[in-house]
């Protein structure tokens, strides 16, 4: 058991912040120029910009530690979010139980970034009993193409996707899971109507896509007819330890005390306040352990593959202190949280409000935090399941 | 020790209730909120008409002269209902600070067009630099002639930009965060120097920064005694705490309920939702936070009702507990209608959203945690 970063492991470090050093993205420039430059300068780099990527696929191949120390890094360089849908989600199906062909096909654009791609999985009938979905995906006389019908709700970024992976049904016999086909098809197009979903915080980043009659060829179906369950349910298990965002909450936090510092309270600040200063510190005692309990699950996956026990805990613990976090920001805000973040009050209270709303749906999406203790009371503490 | 209404009270519960019945929805709520003024002309007057306006005012000033539980059972009703008509802004805080402290001749000028609904008014209190204070007061009142000149900026003064008068905090002697020194004024906010920077907040009511630059102020909008107005002050915060503490119960209410009907109609795996125990026990527990606050509004209201030597602690404990445990049935009740919890198109959102924004005036649970305390 070593916790010590290797010279190797310096050495990186040291890569990886002289490269954000000059190109991370400076708040004001033009976004979608950075954009493009980023991920440019990072495959030059060798697959810095497809870190998770197995080797064959162009990935760098990193050691979970250098993993760690990249997630680090780039939530300290405040790195702008890359939407997870193509480069994190599609992509390792394509490249698990996709044909050659369609890696050939899809995964440059999916690495260039110049598709964006939704996830046409809830519906709603289908939250988080996703199996039951119904979107109906029927098999053509000649075979050579599905006629897709249905209704997926929570689709984020719908509205801007060009291309949507989708779980259908194609046949109703046998268990929910069975049944189940992984399609691809493009979102603009006459039988897709995308309808926004506006969330409490305001935000308009979920949707409402309408399928009605759309055909899909067989070439986009990923892998065997009925088994896109499969290839689905590994996925989401990856999701869930993404979604912990450890090191972008001990940014958030330094940042927040930061912030409390700035407001002064008699001959001191918020941070001397003993109940805020109380919050902070359970929330960096919790920061500390999750941190570590991510380093054993990076350590265990990277070893034998397989995501140890401790490792099903990182999006419930994660999104629990994402929570509390967004709370405390809107606590210290005082009665400016009140408002949309008109520019009145200290700055960083300003929003602080939508976020905290826009953090209640880390608990839900991706894996209710309900379910997931359900999962886990099952796989990995071994109870039967009894009285519901 | 009786827990039982007057017929009286009865008979405003029941016309409350009923009015919000017929006319309050959520589709209602939205279409106002999004229209100038921010809330329905017509309503208000209908307050007027059943005399709602005047609830708390002296019988002799041309009020109802209830008291507390009168205001608490209003409250509680439009809390229900997501009121969104400036009743607290006007009626309990700036008429609160005329009743308690207004000379004879200002309320005569004054109450009966806030009583008879052509008047409003607003009450600023907040200030940037006084986070929940009620007594750190940086906005000046110099004397000028035989009045002020006032100078400064109030925040999150609810309902200011449709007010016709607002009652500002202001000091006119004493240090920063001296208690003594502190007088209340009554601002035309047509006066000049009164500058609004309106803004909406997030439960779809409107509040403003109010600027003041040189405002003059005649000595008859005096409220109260010179340098004596922090007993007004915190009398009608406690006031605004009873009253928003009421409205949060009804909200409460409303969040558990729906969430118990939801999960009962929305099935995952074969079963209602309502089937989980892990979510029966939530709801239960939700249940347990109402009642608790609610148990604990009826103290509070009680005490201040008979003027109890403990009545200013209990009103702390009661802040404290309705943003504990109103986040909590608010939280809850949206985790527990999964992604639909997020949408604005059910109505738990709204109520959630007003919880949090009564949470953040006159003091957060934190706050009255520590005053509770001390």
């Amino acid at each position: 058991m070593d916790i010590d970063l290797s010279p190797a492991d310096l050495q990186f470090r040291d890569d990886v912040r002289e490269f954000l050093k000059t190109n991370a993205y400076k708040p004001g420039a033009d976004y979608t120029v950075w954009r493009e430059q980023w991920f440019a300068k990072a495959a030059a780099k060798g697959g810095w910009d497809v870190p998770k990527w197995p080797k064959a696929f162009g990935g760098p191949g990193w050691t979970p530690t250098q993993h760690y120390i990249w997630e680090q890094e780039t939530a300290t360089a405040m790195l702008p979010f890359d939407m997870p849908f193509g480069v994190g989600m599609l992509a390792p199906i394509l490249m698990g139980y996709g044909s050659k062909e369609q890696q050939d096909r899809f995964l440059p654009d999916i690495r260039a970034r110049k598709v964006n791609w939704c996830q046409g999985y809830s519906e709603p009938g289908a939250g988080s009993d996703l199996a039951s979905l119904k979107t109906k995906a029927e098999l053509s006389a000649d075979g050579t193409y599905y006629t897709v019908n249905g209704t997926k709700i929570w689709t984020t970024a719908a509205h801007i996707a060009d291309w949507i992976f989708c779980l259908t049904r194609t046949s109703d016999t046998g268990k929910r899971q069975e049944g189940i086909t992984f399609l691809l098809f493009p979102m603009k197009q006459p039988g897709i109507e995308v309808k926004p979903i506006i969330t409490l915080g305001g935000n308009h980043t979920v949707n409402m896509v309408h399928i009605n009659d759309v055909k899909v060829p067989v070439e986009n179906r990923i892998g065997e007819e009925g088994e896109g369950w499969t290839y689905a349910k590994g996925l989401l298990q990856h999701e869930r330890t993404g979604l912990a965002g450890v090191s972008r909450s001990i940014v958030a936090l330094e940042k927040l005390k930061e912030q409390a510092a700035g407001v002064k309270r008699g001959n001191g600040s918020l941070l001397d306040d003993p109940a805020f200063r109380g919050k902070i510190a359970t929330l960096e005692v919790d920061l500390m352990a999750l941190e570590f309990t991510e380093l054993r699950s990076l350590a265990a996956a990277s070893a034998g593959g397989a995501l140890g026990p401790e490792s099903s805990i990182m999006k419930l613990k994660g999104t629990e202190i994402q929570q509390r976090i967004a709370k405390l920001t809107v606590e210290a805000g005082g009665v400016y949280s009140a408002g949309w973040g008109h520019p009145v009050g200290p700055k960083f209270a300003r929003g602080g409000m939508a976020s905290y709303l826009a953090s209640r749906a880390y608990t839900i999406y991706g894996g209710a935090s309900e379910v997931q203790k359900d999962v886990i009371a099952k796989n990995v503490l071994g109870i039967k399941s009894g009285n519901k | 020790m009786n827990f039982d209404l007057t017929s009286e009270q009865q008979l405003l519960k029941d016309s409350v209730d009923r009015f919000v019945a017929d006319n309050y929805s959520l589709e209602a709520r939205v279409k106002v909120t999004d229209a100038e003024p921010g809330f329905s002309k017509d309503h208000w007057k209908s307050f007027a008409e059943l005399g709602w306006l005047g609830l708390p005012f002296a019988e002799a000033d041309g009020g109802f002269g209830g008291g507390p539980i009168e205001t608490m059972l209003l409250m509680e009703s439009f809390g229900r209902a997501l009121v969104v008509e400036p009743y607290l802004a006007s009626v309990v805080l700036g008429g609160g600070a005329l009743r308690r402290g207004g000379s004879a001749a200002l309320k005569a000028q004054i109450l009966p067009g806030v009583i008879d609904g052509t008047k409003q008014l607003a009450f600023g209190y907040a200030e940037e630099q006084a986070r929940f204070d009620l007594h750190d007061v940086v906005t000046s009142a110099k004397p000028d002639g035989d009045g002020f000149l006032l100078n400064g900026t109030k925040s999150v003064v609810q309902n200011a930009a449709t007010a016709d008068y607002v009652v500002a905090s202001a000091r006119t002697s004493g240090g920063q965060i001296d208690r003594n020194g502190i007088s209340l004024f009554l601002i035309d906010v047509k006066a000049p120097g009164v500058e609004r920077d309106n803004y909406p907040t997030v439960d779809g009511l409107r509040a403003s920064e109010v600027k003041l630059t040189n405002v003059r102020v005649g000595k008859d909008r005096l409220i109260g005694e010179l340098g004596k107005g922090f007993a007004i002050l915190n009398a009608v915060a406690n006031d605004a705490i009873l009253a928003l503490s009421a409205e949060a119960v009804g909200a409460m209410e409303v969040l558990y309920k729906d969430t118990v009907d939801y999960t009962q109609q929305r099935i995952q795996f074969g079963h209602p939702l309502s089937e989980f125990q892990v979510l029966q026990h939530r709801m239960v527990e939700m249940f347990m936070e109402y009642e608790q606050t609610k148990s604990l509004l009826y103290r509070a209201t009680l005490e201040a009702t008979q003027g109890a030597e403990t009545a200013q602690r209990t009103i702390h404990a009661l802040k404290h507990l309705v943003g504990r445990a109103g986040l909590f049935v608010g939280e809850n009740a949206v985790q527990l209608h999964g992604g639909m919890g997020m949408t604005e198109e059910l109505r738990i959102g709204h109520y959630f959203k007003r919880l949090l924004v009564i949470d953040a005036q006159f003091g957060n649970a934190d706050h009255h945690l520590q005053q509770f305390a001390a």
